[in-house]
C-alpha cells in the first residue's frame, strides 16, 4: 500500500468554514493536517484571541477531525491565531510537509477527478498525492493537460505515458485512468470548465507560493466556475530537510 | 527555525480569583507554541516593527516640539534632542537584549514583572498604560493644532479655538475605528511612514542647503546657547516624548518574526533614524528663523520654516505630513496601550474581561476603551507640555528600570535568561541608562512630577489591592 499523503486542510474554524460534504470521502485515504485557524485584526495581540477563542475552535476542530475520521482519514489538528492567514498556511504546509493543500468545496462523494499535469517537475509529487487518494477506491481519474506551444500531440501522449507508468507504479489500476488534451487556451480558464464535469480537481501549484494560488487570482479563477474541492499540489520545498 | 527562550512562568491568583495564563512551551522564529498544540503566528518583519517606532515617535519631535523647544532653549534645542536620542539609544539597547531573552508581548512591564517583580511589575504596567494614554491626548492635542492650522490656511475662521475640540474628535474616531475596523492597519503604518520620510527627506535636505548658504539667503546669525545651558536639560526633559516609540516596538514582540534578529534592529535603528531627523529638524528650523521668532508659532512651526522655504506648497506638504504624523502617532500609541492592557490583564493585574475580545470584529474593545476613554479626558485639558512631560516620566521610570532589570539578569544570570543579542558595553551602558534616565526627570516641571508620581502610586495601591498574591518574577 502506498504511504498516506500528507494533504493540508485549511478552516477558518471560527468563522462558520466546516468539512464540505464529499470531502471526507475524498481524503479517506489521506493524512490529513487539519489546520484550524483565526485570523485576527491588526489592533489585536493573537494571544488575546488564543485566551478566548482557544476552547470553542478547539471544540470544533475536534469534531470536524472526527468527521474526517470516520470516513478514514488520519488527521493531524494544529490550530493558529494569526494576523495573516496566507503566512499561516505557506508555514504549516511546509512545516509538515505537505504534498498538497486543499481548497475546501462542497462536492458528491467522488468518482471522477481530473488532474492537470503541466511540466515533469511536479509529476512525481501530484502522482504521490492521486495515487495515495484513489488506487484502493473505485475513483477514476482523468489526466488532463492544456497543450501549449511547439507542443505536439505525441509529445503530449509520451508525457501522459510517463503520468501513467508512475501513477500505476504505486498502484493505480491502468483501466481506471483516462486523459484529455484541449486545445491551446487560457491554461486556468480551460482547466476549470474541464472540472466542471468532475467531481474533484488536482492540480500543480503554479505560483511560487502557494497562498497566492489558494486566496489570490488563479484561485478565485477556479473557484468561480468550479465549485468542487481542488487539490493544489505543491512545489518540491527548496531544501527537503526543512521539514 | 532556531527555539527561542521562552522566560519564566507566573503563579498566583487576583482578588478576582483569575490566575495569569500559563507560559508557552516553545518559542519559535516564526509562531509561538503552547504546550495544547495551540500556535501564535508571528507577522510582523523588519519593516513593520521600524514602522511602529519610527512611525510613533516622529509625529511629536518634528511636528510639534521644534517651536517649543526653541522657544525655552534657544538653538541649542538640537542638542537637547540629541541629549534625548542618546538617552534613548542607551535604553533601546538593553530594552533590545532584554526583548531576544523575552519575546513574548507587553515590552518594558514583561521584562520587569519577570525580574523585578511582581510590584514593580505592576507599577510600570500600569504606568506603561497610562503613559500611552497621555502620550496620546499629547499627540492629538498637536493633531488638533495641525488641524486647526490647515482650517485657518483655508480661511475657515472659527469663533472659539477649535484645537481641543478636533482633538476630542479625533480621540472619538481612532477609538471607534480601532474597534470597528478590521482593515489592514499595519501595512497603511508602513505607507504613512515612508511617506513622512521621504516628504521630510527632501525638506531638510533643502534647508540643511539653505542653512549652509547655497541659496545665499540672508539668516539669522544666533548664539548657540542663547538662554544659558539649564534650559537645554529641561528641554529634553520636555522633548523626550519624541523617543518614546522605540519601547512600543517591544510591546508586540511576541508578534515580532525572527524576534532575535529583528528586534534589536527595529528597536535601535528606529531610535537612530528619528534622532538624526530631530536633530536635523532643529538645526534647519532655528537657522531660518532665529530661535525667538520660531518659538513664536507655538506648535506648527514647522509649516512658516516650509512656508519660508517652498512657499505655499511647501506649507500644504508640511501640514499634511503634521496631520498624518500626529494621526499616526495617536494611533499607534492607543493600540499599544491596549497591548499593555492586555498584558497586565493576562497575568492577572487586571480584571480577564479586559482583554475580551468581541464577535463582531475580533477587536479587544475593553481594552481599546480603557485607552480611548481616559485619553479624552486629557485631550479635554489641551495641555501640551503636562501631557509629554507626564508621558515621558512614566516611560522614563519604565526605562529606568528596564536598565536596573538587565543588570540584575545579567548578574544573576538564572536558567532562563538566555538573550540571543547581547549588549555591548555592559555594565556601563545599562548603568548608565537608567541614571540618565531617571536623572532626566528631575528637570521636569514639578506639576508633571506630581501627576506622574501620584499615577505610579495608585497603581502600586491597586496592585496591593487586587493581586498581592501574584508572583510574576521568575527564579533568579
Amino acid at each position: 500500500m502506498t504511504d498516506r499523503p500528507r494533504i493540508l486542510v485549511p478552516i477558518r474554524v471560527l468563522q462558520g468554514e466546516s468539512i464540505p460534504e464529499g470531502v471526507p470521502e475524498l481524503l479517506a485515504n489521506a493524512h490529513v493536517v487539519l489546520l484550524g485557524y483565526h485570523v485576527v485584526p491588526d489592533q489585536t495581540a493573537t494571544g488575546q484571541a488564543k485566551l478566548q477563542f482557544e476552547e470553542r475552535a478547539n471544540k470544533r476542530l475536534e469534531k470536524y477531525g472526527s468527521i474526517l475520521e470516520d470516513a478514514g482519514a488520519t488527521v493531524e489538528r494544529r490550530l493558529v491565531f494569526t494576523h495573516d492567514g496566507q503566512k499561516t498556511l505557506d508555514r504549516i504546509s511546509d512545516k509538515d510537509d505537505c504534498l498538497a493543500v486543499l481548497v475546501p468545496n462542497g462536492t458528491r462523494p467522488p468518482a471522477d477527478v481530473l488532474v492537470a499535469v503541466r511540466g515533469t517537475a511536479s509529476v512525481s509529487r501530484i502522482a504521490r498525492v492521486v495515487a495515495g487518494l484513489f488506487s484502493s477506491t473505485s475513483v477514476s481519474v482523468t489526466l488532463y493537460h492544456v497543450t501549449e506551444t511547439n507542443e505536439t500531440d505525441d509529445d503530449i501522449q509520451t508525457f501522459f505515458d510517463g503520468v501513467r507508468s508512475r501513477l500505476t507504479a504505486l498502484g493505480m489500476d491502468p483501466s481506471a485512468i483516462d486523459t484529455q488534451i484541449d486545445p491551446e487556451a487560457k491554461r486556468l480558464g480551460a482547466i476549470a470548465a474541464a472540472a466542471e464535469e468532475y467531481d474533484a480537481l488536482v492540480m500543480g501549484e503554479s505560483d511560487p507560493s502557494l497562498a497566492t494560488f489558494v486566496f489570490g487570482m488563479p484561485g478565485e479563477q477556479i473557484a468561480d466556475r468550479f465549485n468542487g474541492p481542488v487539490l493544489v499540489v505543491q512545489r518540491e520545498p527548496p531544501n527537503p530537510e526543512s521539514s | 527555525m532556531a527555539d527561542q527562550p521562552v522566560g519564566p512562568g507566573a503563579t498566583g491568583q487576583n482578588v478576582a480569583g483569575e490566575s495569569p495564563a500559563e507560559a508557552p512551551r516553545t518559542v519559535t522564529d516564526e509562531a509561538i507554541v503552547h504546550d495544547d498544540e495551540t500556535e501564535l503566528e508571528r507577522t510582523i518583519g523588519l519593516v513593520g516593527g521600524l514602522a511602529i517606532g519610527i512611525g510613533t515617535m516622529i509625529g511629536a519631535g518634528i511636528f510639534v516640539f521644534p517651536g517649543l523647544a526653541a522657544s525655552t532653549a534657544g538653538p541649542a534645542a538640537s542638542l537637547s534632542f540629541a541629549i534625548g536620542g542618546g538617552i534613548a539609544l542607551l535604553v533601546a539597547l538593553p530594552t533590545a537584549e532584554l526583548a531576544t531573552a523575552m519575546p513574548r508581548s507587553g515590552g518594558g512591564y514583561y521584562f520587569i514583572s519577570r525580574s523585578l517583580g511582581t510590584a514593580a511589575g505592576a507599577v510600570v504596567g500600569l504606568g506603561l498604560w497610562l503613559g500611552l494614554v497621555f502620550a496620546s491626548a499629547f499627540y492629538l492635542v498637536g493633531l488638533g493644532h495641525y488641524a486647526t492650522a490647515v482650517l485657518a490656511e483655508v480661511g475657515i475662521a472659527l469663533g472659539v479655538d477649535p484645537v481641543v475640540a478636533i482633538g476630542l474628535l479625533f480621540g472619538l474616531a481612532l477609538t471607534a475605528l480601532s474597534i470597528g475596523g478590521t482593515e489592514n492597519t499595519a501595512t497603511l503604518q508602513n505607507y504613512v511612514v515612508g511617506i513622512l520620510l521621504v516628504v521630510l527627506t527632501v525638506f531638510l535636505t533643502y534647508g540643511v542647503l539653505d542653512a549652509f548658504g547655497a541659496f545665499s539667503r540672508q539668516r539669522t546669525p544666533e548664539v548657540f546657547f542663547s538662554q544659558g545651558t539649564f534650559p537645554v536639560l529641561t528641554t529634553a526633559a520636555l522633548v523626550f516624548t519624541s523617543y518614546l516609540g522605540f519601547a512600543q516596538v517591544a510591546t508586540v514582540a511576541g508578534e515580532i518574526k525572527e524576534p532575535s534578529r529583528n528586534l534589536p534592529r527595529a528597536m535601535i535603528g528606529s531610535v537612530l533614524v528619528v534622532t538624526v531627523f530631530y536633530v536635523v529638524t532643529i538645526f534647519v528650523a532655528t537657522s531660518v528663523f532665529g530661535a525667538d521668532r520660531l518659538g513664536a508659532f507655538g506648535e506648527t512651526a514647522m509649516v512658516e520654516v516650509s512656508r519660508e522655504f517652498l512657499g505655499l506648497p511647501g506649507a500644504v506638504a508640511i501640514l499634511c505630513a503634521g496631520l498624518l504624523a500626529t494621526f499616526s502617532s495617536a494611533n499607534a500609541s492607543i493600540l499599544s496601550a491596549s497591548r499593555a492592557v492586555y498584558a497586565l490583564s493576562r497575568d492577572a493585574l487586571l480584571p480577564r474581561r479586559a482583554s475580551e475580545v468581541n464577535l463582531r470584529f475580533g477587536t479587544p474593545h475593553v481594552a481599546l476603551l480603557a485607552a480611548g476613554g481616559p485619553i479624552l479626558v486629557l485631550v479635554a485639558t489641551g495641555r501640551v507640555e503636562l501631557l509629554a512631560e507626564v508621558a515621558s516620566f512614566l516611560h522614563l521610570i519604565m526605562y529606568s528600570l528596564i536598565c536596573v532589570a538587565l543588570l540584575v539578569l545579567r548578574r544573576r544570570n538564572p536558567d532562563w535568561y538566555t538573550p540571543s543579542y547581547r549588549l555591548p558595553g555592559y555594565p556601563a551602558v545599562p548603568a548608565v541608562g537608567a541614571l540618565t534616565s531617571a536623572g532626566l526627570i528631575a528637570f521636569m516641571q514639578p506639576a508633571s512630577i506630581v501627576v506622574g508620581v501620584v499615577v505610579m502610586g495608585l497603581s502600586y495601591l491597586w496592585y496591593r489591592y487586587y493581586a498581592s498574591n501574584v508572583t510574576l518574577q521568575g527564579v533568579l
